[in-house]
Parts: C-alpha cells; structure tokens; sequence
C-alpha cells in the first residue's frame, strides 16, 4: 500500500515538475510569424519631463517617444495607437507606476501594452527611465533607465525600441543592419548600401561598371559580388576594415558571386569554365576550388542554409528554372518548387525553415515562400509591379526585395509574411538585387 | 483505499498531462495548391508561346537586312574585336539557349564568312531580355553564347579563335519593355578581329 502511494506521489510529481518550472522561465511571446499575425497594438504616451533646473528643454521627452514610434513603426509588426484617442493623458510628475495605471482605460482604445516613461536632464547627460506594461495582463513587463550624451538621443530611442521588441518577441530586431544594393545609372552600375532605417546612402564599389549579385559575409566585413570592372563578369571580394578589394575568380567565360558560408571562410560561385554553368565552392584564402554540381543545364543562385549543412541553388534542369536543395556536397539533390515555369533567387531564412523566391505567376514575378522541404508556397505579394530579389533580415521577421513597374524600380521592405510593405528608397536611379546584412554590433 | 489513491494519482497526472499540451499553440498555415498537374500545364503553355514566338520572328527575319548589328553595341572585351556587317545576330527564344532554325540559317552565313576571311579571334556576346532574374540572365547568357560557339565550331570555325562572355540582361538593344523589344534583346551578337 505505502509502496503504490509512494510510486503515484512520485509519478505526480515527475509530471507536474517541469510544469512548475515552465511557469517561471518560459514567457509568452506574440507569435508574429504566424499567418494569421495582427498586428501589435501599442499605446507610447509622450515621456513625461522630470528636470527640475531652468534649463530644462521641454520636448526633450517627445523626441525621445516620437523616435521610439518611428523604430517601432519600422519593424512591420506594430499598430502605434494614435494618441489623440488616450483617455487618460500623461500625468505631470513620476512617470506612472503600475497601482496608478488605468489598464481598463488603455484596453477600451485596443492597446494592448503601453509604454510610459520620463526623461531628466543633466546638463549635457540625458537619463530616461522607461517602462512597459502589458494592459490585457495589468502587469509590468520592464523598467528599464537609459543614459545618453544629448546629441545621441536617436541611439537612446532604438535602444528602448529594441528592448521592446526583445520583451514582446524574444528577438532584438533588425535595427542595426544595412541593406546593400546595386544602383544602376544608364549602362553603369554600382553597390550602394543604406541604413536600416532609410538613413546614411553609401556608395561602395565606384566601378562605374556591370555590378551583380552583391552578398555580406556573416560578419559583416566584407562584401563579394561580380563586377565587369575589367570587361568581363569577374568576382570580388571587398574588405570594408582597410578598403581593399580582391579578384578572386576570373576563370574562363562567366564568374558569378554565389553566397557566403555561415563560418565567413568559403564563397560559393557559378563558373562556366568547365563549358557548363556549375556551382563551386571557393576557399577564401587558399582560393581552392570544388565543384559541386554536374549536370547539363544552368545550375546557378547558390545560397548556404543557415547551419551550412545544405545549399539553395536554381537549375533548369526540369527544362525550366526551379529551386533545388541538395547536401553542401553536392549529394541529394530535390527539388522544391513545382508551381508555374520560372522560379528564382532563393534565399533562406536566418533561422532555417523557409527560403524565399521569386515566382512568375500571371506574368508577373511575385516574391513566395516555402518550407525546405517544398512544403506550404505561399505568395507574399500581389500588387501589379514585378517583385524580385527577395532577401531576409537577421531576425527573420521581414525581407527586402525590389519592386519594379515601368522600367522604374524601388527597394521595399515587407513583413515575412508579406503584410506592411514600405519603402526603402525610391530614386531616379533604377535600385535592384537588395541584399541585406547581418546585425552590426 | 489504497487502489483510490492510486487512481487519484493516475487522474491528476492525467490531468497535468492534458493541460501540458492543450497548452500548446496550435500551429496554422496557409497553404496554396502545389499539383503537379498544373506544372504540366504550364510546360504544355510555354511549349505554345515558343512556337508562337518563332513563327512570328520567322516572318520578319529573312528578308530583314538592317537587322540588329548595326546599332550601338556594349564594350567588347577585347579592344580590338568589332562588329562586322556581315556577321549577324541570331535570336532566342525566352529562357531558352536552343538555336532556332532561322538562326541556323544565319549562322552558316556567318560562318562561311569567317571562312572566307582572315579572322584572328571572334567573341561571342550571350544577351537576354529584361524579364527574369539577372542572375539567371546572366547564366542564361552564357549559355547562349556557348551553344552560339559550338554550333561554329561544327560548322568549321577553329575553336581557339572563340571567346565566350555574358552579358545578361545588362546591355538591351532595345531599351523597350515590349514583346518585339524583347524578342530583339534575346540574341548572340559577334565581335570580330581581323
């Protein structure tokens, strides 16, 4: 009898351990990668101003929320609640604490967190003390103070954004990252590379030349792409740390830029030396070449998974261009597109999982994804414009691709689930083949 | 007794055990058709726009001396190497690298040219559209001035005199984004030095 007792105690509490345990550190987080994502309602009142010198500067605490609106507006997945519609106004003094919060006030506007904060000026040092709370739950999900120089408010601003997004998604975003692309002016092309945020354009190569296929190593680093610079498609790697820039394929016929390995030391090209276009694979600093594919048809857009176990390319061998997944060996090649006749530019998905593409569809390229596996195509735009190049940020949550209509194209942004478009850049100069880079630190 | 406190464990396990995966999230995806029948369908449709296509460019070729190489051409690779009047361009179908009849036609022309005459090297420019993906273009390209060198090579033209290069969709002859001005785009132009 004690000995069965002893047994189902025991098997109860094997069971209901890790239950108790979840309950303390697994948090909740807003699945924003679902289809069926809404977006993030968020209630951001102006930071209240607790300098008490004369000098204080009064919109001190509106910059730094106005900002904070503005990041959190870029990342896609939030609905910034418009503040004329608060019922309850940012009270004077302490920036609110939970026991004086009205939740139900903030609920019946539909926000569902708020973030309230105040900001004190210390002669050139600025101290922000920001908080957020969860309005459906009543409860305070961080409490956080940020010290700035007071030229550098815009840093302080993405700080807090980031660290919202942290709490709501576990995912910091991609708020430090640059998009490159190729510019195109007439016949002459060059790479240019952008902030995140629309900010600080770039010219990077000045070869005034045909530039393809721009791709940044996993660092950050460096940046190889192929450029006919000398009149022929050759592939070159440039080092933004000294400025340098190095050929490191010109063989025979074509030389095109494939994708960086997840450990930065191979490059993955397309050669057509050996007659065929083949993928190979390119030890940087050796220069060392293996071939990977061989087959008699264009095998090219060679882009490494995130776990380098396996490489993304797009081959016609089916007699029209698909996507393909095989070993980074070359072994056991798939395919994993099957609708409609041209399917192109994969890229995979930082965390794995899905690749991204384009898609003719009705006589429009359209961007799609799909499982690894060729699993569940989903097509992520629509609009009448030719939509190519598609390319993931770091956090996975958004991809840039081009948007062509009218021989005019622009740079946009888009949730990966293909809801909140929004441009990049838009110029009289024909922007293609957006690549984005890894998180700066 | 015993036997109850038994199942009451049982039960409350159970019970732990439901909660534990009712409490997962339950995973939704959009999924739109993927039937192979429809790739077959759309094989069966490129089928008949390339024959549409090449009806049409063959009632137009022929007789069509102002062709295409007369006009402005990209940088060649070699300095030396120009357009000749009497090499023509040949033309492609989209996404396709395979010589056309009316283009075979051109090709022993040409070659019975570069026969004739005193020719040090040729480069053969790979050119697409500007519809599809520029990497694949540029591929595609290549591929196209390739098969250009071979079917030469068959028809006598020393295979050491040729050079290959791509220029994908970079270097329209048409800057145009109509079905004639793409029909143009698609084409092997020839550098010829003496």
């Amino acid at each position: 009898m004690k000995k069965n007792y002893l047994i189902s105690t025991f098997i109860f509490l094997f069971c209901t351990l890790p239950i108790f345990t979840n309950s303390v550190t697994a948090k909740v987080y807003v699945d924003i990668d679902s289809p069926t994502f809404q977006q993030i309602p968020i209630a951001i009142c102006d930071f209240g101003n607790q300098t008490t010198s004369t000098t204080k500067a009064a919109d001190f605490g509106m910059t730094v929320s106005d900002d904070v609106k503005k990041d959190l507006s870029m990342t896609g997945i939030f609905n910034i609640l418009n503040k004329k519609s608060f019922l309850e106004n940012n009270p004077p003094g302490n920036a609110a604490t939970r026991e004086n919060i009205r939740f139900s006030d903030w609920a019946a506007i539909g926000a569902d967190y708020l973030l309230r904060g105040n900001i004190t000026q210390n002669n050139k040092e600025i101290i922000v003390e920001s908080r957020l709370f969860d309005v459906t739950r009543g409860e305070i999900l961080f409490n956080k103070k940020y010290r700035s120089d007071i030229n550098k408010l815009k840093a302080l601003s993405r700080a807090i954004a980031s660290d919202i997004l942290l709490a709501l998604t576990n995912d910091e975003g991609d708020f430090s990252t640059k998009i490159a692309f190729v510019s195109k002016k007439g016949s002459k092309s060059d790479i240019y590379a952008i902030n995140y945020d629309g900010s600080e354009l770039k010219n990077i190569t000045n070869h005034q030349s045909i530039i393809i296929a721009p791709r940044w190593s996993p660092d950050g680093n460096f940046l190889a792409f192929t450029s006919f610079k000398s009149g022929r498609p050759e592939v070159y790697i440039r080092n933004f740390k000294n400025g340098t820039e190095k050929k490191v394929a010109s063989f025979e016929g074509l030389n095109l830029c494939g994708s960086f390995s997840p450990d930065g030391k191979k490059l993955l090209l397309t050669l057509s030396k050996e007659g065929n276009e083949e993928l190979y694979i390119l030890e940087i600093e050796t220069l060392k070449l293996k071939r990977l594919t061989n087959n008699y048809s264009i095998d090219v857009s060679p882009a490494w998974s995130p776990d380098g176990k396996r490489i993304a390319f797009v081959s016609n061998r089916s007699g029209s261009p698909q996507i393909y997944i095989m070993d980074a060996d070359g072994n056991n090649v798939k395919r994993i597109t099957y609708d409609g006749k041209y399917n192109t530019s994969p890229s995979w998905s930082p965390h794995g999982g899905r690749i991204a593409y384009e898609g003719l569809i009705n006589d429009k390229y359209q961007i799609f994804s799909v499982d690894e596996n060729g699993n569940n195509p989903l097509q992520l735009t629509f609009d009448i414009a030719n939509n190519e190049s598609p390319s993931w940020s770091p956090s996975g949550r958004q991809i840039v691709y081009v948007s062509q209509k009218n021989s005019k194209s622009k740079i946009c942004i888009m949730n990966s689930n293909g809801l909140s478009p929004r441009v990049l850049i838009e110029n009289s100069y024909k922007s293609v083949m957006p690549t984005w880079s890894p998180r700066f630190k | 007794m015993k036997k109850n406190l038994t199942f009451i464990g049982i039960f409350v396990v159970l019970i732990f055990g439901l909660t534990i995966f009712s409490g997962c999230a339950e995973k939704k995806s959009v999924v739109t058709s993927n039937s192979a029948q429809e790739q077959d369908a759309a094989s069966a449709q490129t089928a008949a726009k390339t024959t549409e296509t090449s009806n049409l460019s063959n009632a137009t070729n022929p007789n069509d001396v102002t062709s295409t190489n007369n006009r402005a051409q990209s940088a060649s690779v070699e300095t030396t190497a120009t357009p000749e009047d009497s090499v023509r361009d040949i033309n492609f179908d989209f996404d396709s690298s395979i010589i056309r009849p009316d283009a075979r036609e051109i090709l022993k022309v040409n070659a019975d040219f570069l026969l004739k005459n005193r020719i040090s090297s040729i480069v053969i420019e790979g050119h697409c559209d500007e519809r599809g993906t520029a990497e694949y273009n540029m591929a595609l390209g290549q591929r196209r001035a390739q098969e250009t060198k071979k079917y030469l090579v068959n028809l006598g033209i020393k295979e050491s005199t040729i050079r290959t290069i791509s220029y994908g969709e970079e270097r329209p002859l048409d800057p145009g984004n109509t079905e004639e001005a793409w029909a143009k785009n698609r084409r092997a132009h020839f550098l010829i030095a003496r």
